[in-house]
């Protein structure tokens, strides 16, 4: 027990804290500038003196820790004076610009000053200058106004892990500069923008136009970019959202947002959003009315469905809408139009693969916590790139790495380059070889208490591959040999699984070995996850097979609940699912569609094929926000609200069950769950929802997992698996591995002048959606071709260049850019930019076991584009 | 209360008059014609209040009347940099203030807007301004019929100040009223920190 006086009042802790903190706990507040939330202290601006019994010099509170018999004064003659003094050298060089700054009213200078006040200055130097820089996109740096603090030094070090900024030079000299110079040419998370104490780091976004109390309204929602589902404020002047900022307090990201969470809010803004329902009259989409667009599509789909019958009708739902949303969208498709043919893009990689690791382990398998992963010894991260694809859950990632555990990456190491140890690089197509030598030697070597015999007996069936091999696609025998022995010493390991793991074959083989080795090692599973609610639309049924609750089909109780609660039928059968649906469309069987947030055309391979497919339906329908490739085919066109524009929850890819909240008024559009209820009305639906808690209560009756579960408990833990309702434990019975006991295959290298393409995920972008945020095609405007330098010499190109990539599928044009990181022979393009994506210039085959993209027609030929 | 009796209750008999009186004094408008002998007397002197719309006071110095943004008279522009302080300050919140960046990189007030009929003349929007940017004239007859002519544009604004405090007049009343405020942040002798790199610039830079 540590006894102290803080200005007579005593203070008893047992642990060793700071004085700084010791006094915030019996409410003295010392004044800090260094000091920020989640950075160790530094004790750098000297802003927090005070005096300390039988020391001759006053001390920095937040360095010091308290010790027993401890006595402090933090509001003597002498502090006060102190106080002053560093304010005035602090002024000595900084502007007095406050009324033009964008920080002043929230500037902790500014607050300090005013209460400590340094009125006149004794100095007849001028200041110094330092540079005032704008040539960032979203981020504007003025070193006028820096006070070394070096928060966001720290900040960018120490939490973000990108190491991008330093203080240069000495003395009245120093200053913040990026390593790239001029630019930051960094993440552009700008987590160091919400460090800046003062106005020297700020947004361009809002630059010149804010003011703390122009602020009319803030809401606390979750970000609508990826599947880690950051707590975020928005806040808003009349009905535009002038800025985002994190929430130190709340959430799980705990103050860090990514570049997307925090300046990609502004395609809701966009001028292309759709403002009124659309109809297909004499081939051209013509403006109606709400009732006309809902009267039409329930009349069309009750007159197809009577015609050829439910299994005519199909839904395509999406990760980017709400769980309210996904399930009016399965309940029109399943219970009122009779049709089990319902799924999403999740269908392309993360259903296939978590619906094969719950096979594996049992529901939930994946429900594990990110925050969680900061407290691991070691992560394994194979199949993508988690600080592109869940960027905060990437920075959790380098946290371990911070304190000392072990990061391995399989394939391109990308944003965790200097995290890892060994690279374990590879020739494309030998990820399963890599995989399997690694479980094989940890297998061998940990012991572990086996409990699943069914894995174990596949375990002993793999064949292990030789060094040789190895080599010859690519990986050092020292590099492997590492991992292996590094692996078995780790005490609580996370495995980390992305999306390559299955889009370019040998799916089933992957997730084993993966799951295998998260098996093995006795570590927690995470499935990245690119869309915001892509869980919670599997979870509300939006899949064949499966339905609310993440239940079988085959289980029949659910069937008779469904019937009992809502008084409607399951339909027989499991359903087709969305490759199906697109085949189905191609021959004749599927006559009507509805979209709901997705964008088919341009996320799913074969552009031409899957374009031609859809305009062969007789009917189709799309809810979306903007006039996308698919909704342009379509018959109706619902203009739906944006993410920030609506209420309804959110399942993490931590299955957190988070609430969204409504921030700004849609005059463009309406919820997709309003539409879906409108039509199914139309359509002879008994119940009516009055907002989105009524809908959320009847899923909360239905689904067993979510039963039980209020709407208003929706908030801090109260959204955490398994909310207090019943998961499927223990998922009995064999599993299918394609090709297990097979020695992996060498790939074939690529001929020459020919390139393998793959998938890229940027940073900035999240899938197409944000090609309409200006703010970040300000910072990633073109699409960009990742390639070897080699392998782009051998051909001729050089940096920067404008190349075209053609398939036996397509073209697109993109900007060169050489990247060390990619294996030779290998170049990658995102899935982004209209015209020009990566999916719209290969094929695709199912994969047969897990029902999963298996992206075909990679090799492409790339020449440099004729100058215009 | 409950304890109070009937019988402290007085009841007041009233006198009327009856019949005939009251029949005449009705006929013969007795009482009016004794309420107008004021009237008729006061008719013929001189009149003692002011006659407002034909004869009007000069107002106080220091009157607080409708607002004007101040003429720069350098620039011809309003001296306003869109600080927003008056808007902060504004206890009835009628002051709307738009910003944006500029060309350059500056601050420009795209609209600066004063719902008048809300604003109670307090003058702390005036006080709050660190450049003089803002007064309240002298002018104080602007009854409209519109509600919308209520509200002042930026232009409006720096019209007023152009009506009503054309000349010297501004400058008196910032000298008067607002006293070192209305000296634009120029430097107190004693003041280095507010020198600026403008007045004495060292490139440290290249100081060796
Ligand atoms: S924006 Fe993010 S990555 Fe860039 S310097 Fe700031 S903290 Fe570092
Ligand atoms: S830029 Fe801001 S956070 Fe960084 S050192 Fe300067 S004042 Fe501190
Ligand atoms: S990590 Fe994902 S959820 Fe978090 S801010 Fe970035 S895009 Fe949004
Ligand atoms: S005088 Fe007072 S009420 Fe009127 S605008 Fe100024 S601050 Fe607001
Ligand atoms: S306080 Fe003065 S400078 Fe600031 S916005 Fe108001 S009028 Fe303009
Ligand atoms: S807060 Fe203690 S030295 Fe800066």
């Amino acid at each position: 027990m540590i006894k102290i006086t803080i200005d007579g009042i005593e203070v008893q802790t047992d642990r060793e804290i700071t004085i700084l903190e010791a006094a915030k706990q019996v409410g003295i507040e010392i004044p800090t500038l260094c000091t920020f939330k989640n950075l160790s202290p530094s004790g750098s601006c000297r802003m927090c003196l005070v005096e300390i019994e039988r020391l001759s010099r006053p001390q920095t509170a937040c360095t010091v820790k308290i010790t027993d018999g401890m006595v402090v004064r933090t509001n003597s003659e002498a502090i006060m004076r102190a106080r002053k003094a560093v304010l005035e050298f602090l002024l000595i060089n900084h502007p007095l610009d406050c009324p033009v700054c964008d920080k002043a009213g929230e500037c902790i200078l500014q607050d300090l000053s005013a209460k400590y006040g340094a009125a006149a200055g004794r100095f007849k130097e001028g200041k110094r200058t330092n540079p005032v820089s704008f040539e960032d996109p979203v981020i504007v740096r003025d070193m006028q106004r820096c006070i070394l603090c070096t928060r966001c030094v720290r900040t960018c070090d120490d939490l973000q892990g990108a190491f991008a900024i330093s203080v240069i030079n000495r003395g009245s000299h120093s200053l913040i500069e990026p390593f790239s110079g001029g630019r930051f040419d960094c993440e552009y998370c700008g987590n160091c923008l919400s460090a800046c104490p003062v106005g020297a780091i700020t947004s361009k976004l809002h630059r010149h136009t804010y003011r703390p109390w122009y602020i009319e309204r803030q809401v606390e929602t979750i970000c609508g970019h990826c599947g880690v589902g950051c707590t975020l404020t928005l806040q808003m002047r009349e009905n535009t959202i002038i800025r985002v900022i994190p929430d130190f307090e709340k959430g799980l990201n705990s103050g860090m947002l990514c570049v997307m969470g925090r300046f990609g809010y502004d395609y809701t803004e966009h001028e292309e959003r759709l403002r009124s329902p659309l109809i297909r009259k004499d081939g051209e989409l013509v403006p109606v009315s709400w009732e006309e667009a809902v009267e039409f599509t329930a009349w069309r789909l009750k007159e197809l469905v009577k015609k050829y019958g439910g299994g005519a009708v199909a839904g395509i739902a999406s990760g980017r809408c709400t769980n309210e949303d996904n399930y009016m969208l399965q309940k029109l498709i399943r219970y009122v139009l009779g049709s089990n043919n319902i799924d999403s893009a999740a269908r392309l990689f993360y259903r296939p693969a978590v619906s094969y690791l719950e096979r594996m382990f049992g529901q939930g398998i994946t429900a594990n916590l990110i925050p969680g992963i900061a407290n691991s010894d070691g992560v394994f991260v194979a199949g993508g790139d988690p600080t592109t694809i869940n960027p905060v859950l990437g920075i959790a990632v380098r946290s371990v790495w911070k304190k000392g555990g072990k990061v391995f990456v399989v394939g391109k190491s990308g944003g965790l380059r200097s995290n890892i140890k060994h690279e374990l690089n590879h020739a494309e197509g030998a990820g399963a070889l890599v995989l399997t030598w690694i479980l094989a030697k940890v297998y061998e070597k940990k012991n572990f208490i086996s409990e699943n015999s069914i894995i174990d007996k596949k375990l002993s069936a793999l064949k292990v591959p030789d060094m040789d091999m190895l080599v010859r696609v690519g990986v050092s025998p020292e590099a492997l040999q590492y991992t292996a022995d590094e692996l078995v010493r780790l005490k609580n390991p996370v495995v980390i699984i992305g999306p390559e793991t299955v889009l370019y074959g040998n799916g089933s083989k992957n997730l084993f070995l993966l799951g295998a080795l998260n098996y093995v090692l006795n570590g927690r599973l995470f499935v990245l996850m690119d869309e915001p609610n892509t869980q919670g639309c599997l979870d509300m049924g939006c899949s064949p097979g499966v339905l609310v609750g993440g239940r079988p089909v085959e289980l029949e109780t659910f069937g008779h609940k469904m019937e009992n609660t809502a008084g409607m039928k399951t339909p027989e059968g499991t359903g087709l699912n969305l490759f199906e649906m697109i085949n189905g469309a191609n021959s004749g069987s599927i006559k009507a569609m509805f979209v709901m947030g997705e964008n088919p055309v341009f996320n799913i391979p074969d552009k031409k094929k899957v374009e031609s497919a859809l305009q062969k339906l007789e009917f189709l329908a799309v809810s979306d926000i903007f006039l996308t490739e698919t909704a342009s085919l379509a018959d109706v066109v619902f203009p739906a609200s944006a993410w920030s524009e609506k209420d309804g929850t959110y399942t993490n890819l931590e299955r957190r069950l988070q609430r969204l909240r409504k921030g700004t008024m849609s005059s463009r559009g309406r919820a997709d769950w309003k539409i879906l209820a409108d039509i199914c009305k139309a359509l002879g639906m008994k119940e009516s929802y009055t907002d989105v808690k009524s809908v959320w209560d009847e899923i909360s009756r239905i689904s067993s997992v979510h039963s039980g579960v209020r709407y208003e408990s929706l908030i801090g833990r109260g959204g955490i698996w398994p909310y207090g309702g019943e998961p499927l434990r223990g998922i009995e019975g064999d599993f299918e591995v394609e090709g297990l006991e097979d020695m992996p295959e060498l790939p074939g290298f690529a001929q020459s002048g020919r390139v393998i393409l793959k998938e890229d995920k940027s940073l900035i972008h999240s899938s197409s959606l944000s090609r309409y945020s200006p703010a970040l095609m300000g910072v990633a405007s073109e699409p960009l071709l990742m390639i070897n330098p080699v392998t782009a010499q051998s051909l001729g190109l050089s940096d920067n260049e404008r190349v075209v990539i053609t398939s036996d599928k397509g073209t697109a044009v993109a900007i060169l850019r050489a990247d060390r990181g990619m294996p030779e022979g290998v170049a990658a393009l995102s899935n982004t930019f209209k015209d020009n994506g990566f999916r719209s210039i290969v094929g695709y085959t199912i994969d047969p076991t897990l029902k999963s993209l298996n992206i075909t027609d990679r090799v492409v030929t790339i020449e440099r584009a004729k100058q215009l | 209360m409950n304890d109070m009796k009937i019988k402290d209750v007085v009841v007041m008999e009233r006198k009327e008059d009856t019949g005939i009186g009251r029949f005449l004094k009705t006929v013969f408008f007795v009482e009016i014609l004794q309420g107008m002998k004021l009237t008729l007397k006061t008719m013929f002197t001189k009149p003692v209040t002011r006659q407002y719309p034909k004869e009007k006071r000069p107002a106080m110095p220091g009157f607080r009347g409708l607002h004007a943004l101040v003429r720069n008279p350098e620039t011809q522009q309003a001296k306003c940099v869109g600080c927003g302080l008056c808007a902060a300050v504004c206890p009835s919140r009628c002051i709307t203030i738009y910003t944006s960046e500029g060309e350059k990189h500056e601050k420009v007030v795209d609209r600066y807007e004063i719902e008048v009929l809300r604003c109670l003349y307090c003058a702390l929007c005036v006080e709050a301004c660190p450049f003089g940017a803002v007064v309240l004239t002298e002018h104080y007859e602007y009854a409209g019929y519109n509600k919308a002519d209520f509200k002042m544009t930026k232009d409006k604004l720096l019209e007023n100040w152009d009506k009503y405090m054309a000349g010297t007049k501004g400058e008196e009343y910032f000298k008067r009223f607002w006293g070192p405020r209305a000296d634009d942040f120029k430097t107190p002798e004693n003041q280095a920190v507010f020198k600026g790199r403008s007045q004495s610039k060292v490139d440290l830079h290249n100081a060796e």
